[in-house]
């Protein structure tokens, strides 16, 4: 059977004991899909599941605590479910997780930069290529050229939590040293140039707050630090500096948390490499304390325990 | 505040006497700087207007000393957030900016000839004090008038040098509540709307006007409703965060209705077409 | 539109054309920016015009800057008495003469939003009307619409002139200028504008074969949008909404903002700010009380703003212009038209 199909077979039969269970289906073009909330038998039709499920649907399981759901999870999306679960901000028994064992997404931006697709006709999907129709001709991109930058370094293709897992457990296939390859780039410039960067970059950000408010964990996001009166973190001008100032904030309470689902990034109006702020820091707390954010529940995040000495960290040449 | 000028441009005032009404509530005295600015602003019953701390913002207030008396503007401020809290540590002759009057106001000249029943809890006796005076400035435009006011403790009345005053005036009737029992309290206890349930005054030529914090609406507009009042015989007034105070930043909208220009003076008969979403 | 002489300007003038009113005026014209992101910059002859596509951003920023500074003030302790101080408040209003090149017609009918609030309203806003007055407008027309467009089931065209100075269509080596207001016609009399002779004929055929499908029927939403004010109708369709504002920062009519003070010692500056209706922070009370708790009340004010209370107000008007951005950002590709579509056929 295929996957699809195990998926639409396990959400009907769990249907029933469920408010609704969120999975995709298809968007307002070919190219898009889009979250599905199936809330009766009716619902199940409409379920996708093809590299356009780009969408890490753990982000809506925070505001859902309480409330009994299903949810369908990639590998990487399930990560997000398990760093909830170890900051007690949902709670497994509310959930049933139907897993995908996933051979990777789409980046729209990707596509988007080879290719004008404002006036696109048709998209299909093939193993390892995407065909996509624009008035102009026929297009055909290597899936590979196209697959989010997370993907091409996934060591966690099947999800690492689920109750019904929709095919078999699929090993990681990919290569683990390309994750940090644009990090790394970044890093081998000089203080004042990685400054620049950074700033051109950010430059663009119109603090419209889509990469916080698209983070599964990003959870106290109406309280946000950016914006709070009372103290008064942050200036609300529009300058590169605050700009600066608003993505370092974010990016250091995920220190640690961040499970590179690449959300933030994703939402960006304005393709801002967000992510790559992330992953430099995912880096620093794998080097520093050994630890991936999202792969254990069992787990406490580095920087939500305290150790006397830390095997890694020398401190004052000690 | 006419249209000629910037409507975001605060006159400058400065604080004259502050009154300690009650443990959280102060009401300043404000003149503004320039001398013409001052005699020529103009305001009516229930107008409201920003104060502003600069370096921290503003927060908006009905202006609650009534056009009739003109030495001042009168603002009573509860501490709620950051700018109130700043508010209250301002003494007489610190600055102060004042941007207004902004918004409708009580329908005066449709109530003459009515009986006037104020209904007020704490705080939300600020617009109805403005009015209250106003009318007594003008008392034979007005009916038999009563104010029905309560507060969750004698200390938490504010204006009690007026109410003092408005006890011993024989063209009025005050009625006063606490929540509770008080030692020393001699008058009404109850909350607002059973104590209203009891007074059961008839509807029969009266305006109600009512104003407090937002479950006291509730259930007073329920006990009004008891009683007979009809939907256009309550006046109320609403509170929403505001920022531009005229109408444009969007965040004080009911539907079509901006609380900051088309309010915060309502009649239930009027908060009833709009959405739902208060 | 005033009946003027057409003019015609060559492709290859636009460079000079634009280092010319350089001098006078600040000029901005698209420019890509990244592989996806096409913004207006000021005009800079090694940048490059990117006219041929939608820019990520409409050009409301130009006119009403994401943060702008409304009042300085400066507090002086009196000298004799250290418990004294005085408060100093000036005006900052700044509006050069400027020049946006190279707008689409749903982004300079986008304005008209704008106008008929901030400038045609019970209150002006004298920021925004010294910059649009201090602003000309120059609108190349469209020629295909994107899959996300929909300017024709909100009023507009891709051929429309509504917020424009000039309008510019695309013929064989240039474009037909046309000028619709008298700040357009000042703008034609640069050399870089030559006779249109037969070019006229051209542009008038070009506008006639563009079209875009009329996809939604939106008579009646306004009442409709009340109708259903109450039902699930909107938890159902917010579901999948994560309340991440994108969509009313890019919108061109969104017009929300806050106002906050920015201090530095003694002296600082009021600014005003781009704020947006799907913040939970945008309507919450000192008191802890929220009017719009949740995404949900959040969206259905959006929506009943854009398509019921405005209309209302202004006489018709959506606020919307149909630019289909609101679409293209949308981490969850919310679609507000197949909102207004189910809006129209619930209950």
């Amino acid at each position: 059977m295929a996957i699809l199909d195990k998926l639409k077979d396990g959400v009907q039969r769990e249907l029933e004991g469920l408010e609704f269970v969120i999975g995709w289906e298809q968007g307002y073009d070919p190219l898009h899909a889009s979250p599905l909330f199936i809330r009766t038998p009716g619902d199940i039709d409409r379920l996708i599941w093809n590299p356009l499920c780009v969408h890490n649907l753990a982000s809506y399981l925070p505001s859902l605590k309480g409330r009994r759901v299903g949810i369908l999870l990639k590998g990487c999306d399930s990560r997000s479910v398990i760093q909830l679960l170890q900051e007690g901000l949902i709670k497994r028994e509310e959930i049933v997780i139907f897993g995908i064992p996933c051979r990777g997404v789409v980046d729209l931006s990707k596509i988007k930069s080879r290719i004008d697709t404002s006036q696109m006709r048709a998209v299909s999907l093939m193993d390892d290529a995407v065909v996509i129709e624009i008035p102009q001709g026929r297009e055909e991109i290597p899936l590979d050229d196209v697959l989010a930058t997370k993907c091409l370094s996934c060591q966690y293709p099947t999800p690492l939590i689920y109750d019904h897992l929709a095919g078999e457990v699929l090993p990681p296939q990919r290569p683990t040293e390309v994750l940090y390859k644009e990090v790394e780039v970044i890093e081998e410039l000089d203080v004042q140039d990685r400054l620049a960067h950074w700033e051109r970059e950010l430059d663009r950000c119109i603090r419209c707050y889509a990469c916080r408010n698209a983070c599964p964990l990003c959870v106290c996001q109406d309280y946000c630090a950016a914006e709070s009166r009372n103290p008064r973190w942050l200036s609300q001008r529009a300058g590169v500096s605050e700009k600066v100032m608003w993505h370092i904030m974010h990016a250091l309470h995920l220190a640690g948390r961040c499970t590179d689902c690449g959300e933030c990034e994703r939402a960006c109006p304005m393709d801002i490499p967000i992510q790559r702020i992330r992953r430099k820091i995912n880096k620093e707390i794998k080097e520093l304390f050994g630890y991936e954010a999202g792969v254990n529940p069992e787990d406490t995040p580095p920087l939500y325990t305290f150790k006397v000495e830390e095997p890694t960290i020398q401190e004052r040449e000690w | 505040m006419d249209n000629s000028g910037n409507p975001f441009l605060p006159d400058i005032g400065t604080v004259g006497k502050v009154i300690h009404e009650a443990p959280n509530i102060k009401s300043l005295q404000v003149v503004l700087n320039d001398q013409h600015r001052m005699q020529s602003f103009r305001f009516e019953p229930g107008q409201v207007a920003q104060l502003s701390i600069f370096g921290v913002g503003e927060a908006t207030f009905v202006i609650n000393s009534p056009p009739t008396r003109m030495e001042y503007l009168q603002f009573s401020i509860m501490r709620a957030g950051e700018v109130t809290e700043r508010l209250h540590q301002l003494k007489e002759a610190d600055p102060v900016g004042v941007r207004g009057p902004l918004g409708n106001w009580f329908p005066y000249e449709e109530m003459k000839g009515k009986d006037i029943y104020f209904i007020g809890g704490g705080i939300g006796m600020a617009p109805l004090r403005t009015l209250l005076l106003f009318m007594l400035d003008n008392r034979e435009d007005y009916g038999n008038i009563t104010l029905l006011y309560g507060a969750r403790s004698p200390q938490d009345l504010c204006y009690k040098e007026e109410l003092k005053d408005w006890e011993g005036r024989d063209d009025m009737e005050l009625i006063l509540t606490v929540d509770r029992e008080f030692p020393d309290w001699d008058r009404r206890v109850g909350l607002v709307p059973n104590v209203l349930k009891e007074l059961a005054p008839s509807p029969e030529g009266k305006v109600a006007v009512t104003c407090g914090p937002p479950i006291m609406i509730r259930f007073t507009l329920q006990a009004l409703d008891g009683l007979g009042f009809k939907d256009d015989q309550v006046i109320t007034t609403l509170e929403r965060r505001m920022k531009c105070g005229i109408g444009l930043c969007g965040r004080c909208n009911i539907g079509t209705k901006y609380v900051c220009t088309d309010g915060p003076v309502f009649s239930l008969a009027q908060l009833k077409e709009l959405p739902p979403e208060l | 539109m005033v009946s003027r002489e057409a003019r015609f300007l060559a492709t290859d003038n636009i460079p000079a054309l634009l280092r010319r009113l350089g001098n006078t005026y600040r000029v901005f014209a698209p420019v890509k920016v990244s592989d996806t992101i096409v913004l207006f910059q000021e005009f800079a002859e090694s940048a490059g015009l990117a006219l041929d596509e939608q820019t990520t951003l409409p050009p409301k920023e130009l006119l009403f800057p994401q943060t702008e500074g409304l009042v300085s003030y400066r507090y002086r302790k009196d000298a004799e008495d250290l418990e004294k101080s005085e408060v100093q408040v000036e005006e900052t209003l700044e509006a050069p003469p400027t020049i946006i090149f190279g707008v689409r017609p749903c982004d300079a009918r986008g304005l008209t939003v704008f106008d008929a609030v901030f400038t045609d309203g019970q209150w002006r806003d004298p920021y925004y009307k010294a910059r649009r007055e201090a602003t000309t407008i120059v609108t190349v027309l469209c020629t295909q619409p994107e899959s996300t467009c929909f300017c024709t089931s909100v009023g507009g065209s891709p051929t429309g002139i509504e917020g424009s100075d000039i309008i510019l269509t695309i013929v064989t080596g240039g474009y037909v200028a046309e000028p619709v207001t008298e700040k357009g016609e000042t703008l034609l009399q640069d050399e870089a504008f030559t006779p249109a002779g037969d070019k006229a004929g051209e542009a008038g055929e070009a506008r006639e074969k563009v079209s875009v499908e009329r996809e939604l029927e939106l008579d009646g939403i306004a009442e409709q949008l009340l109708d259903i004010f109450g039902t699930d109708f909107w938890e159902q369709v917010t579901a999948k909404c994560i309340s991440c504002a994108a969509c009313t920062y890019v919108c061109p009519t969104c017009f929300c903002f806050t106002i906050t003070d920015d201090t530095t010692g003694i002296e600082g500056s009021r600014i005003r700010t781009w704020d947006s209706c799907m913040f939970y922070l945008y309507t919450l009370e000192a008191s802890g009380h929220n009017p719009r708790p949740t995404k949900t009340e959040r969206y259905r004010n959006r929506i009943g703003h854009k398509f019921s209370y405005h209309p209302t107000s202004y006489e018709g008007m959506f606020g919307c212009s149909g630019c289909g951005r609101c679409i293209k950002v949308c981490p969850a590709s919310l679609d507000i038209r197949q909102v207004l579509r189910e809006a129209k056929a619930h209950g």
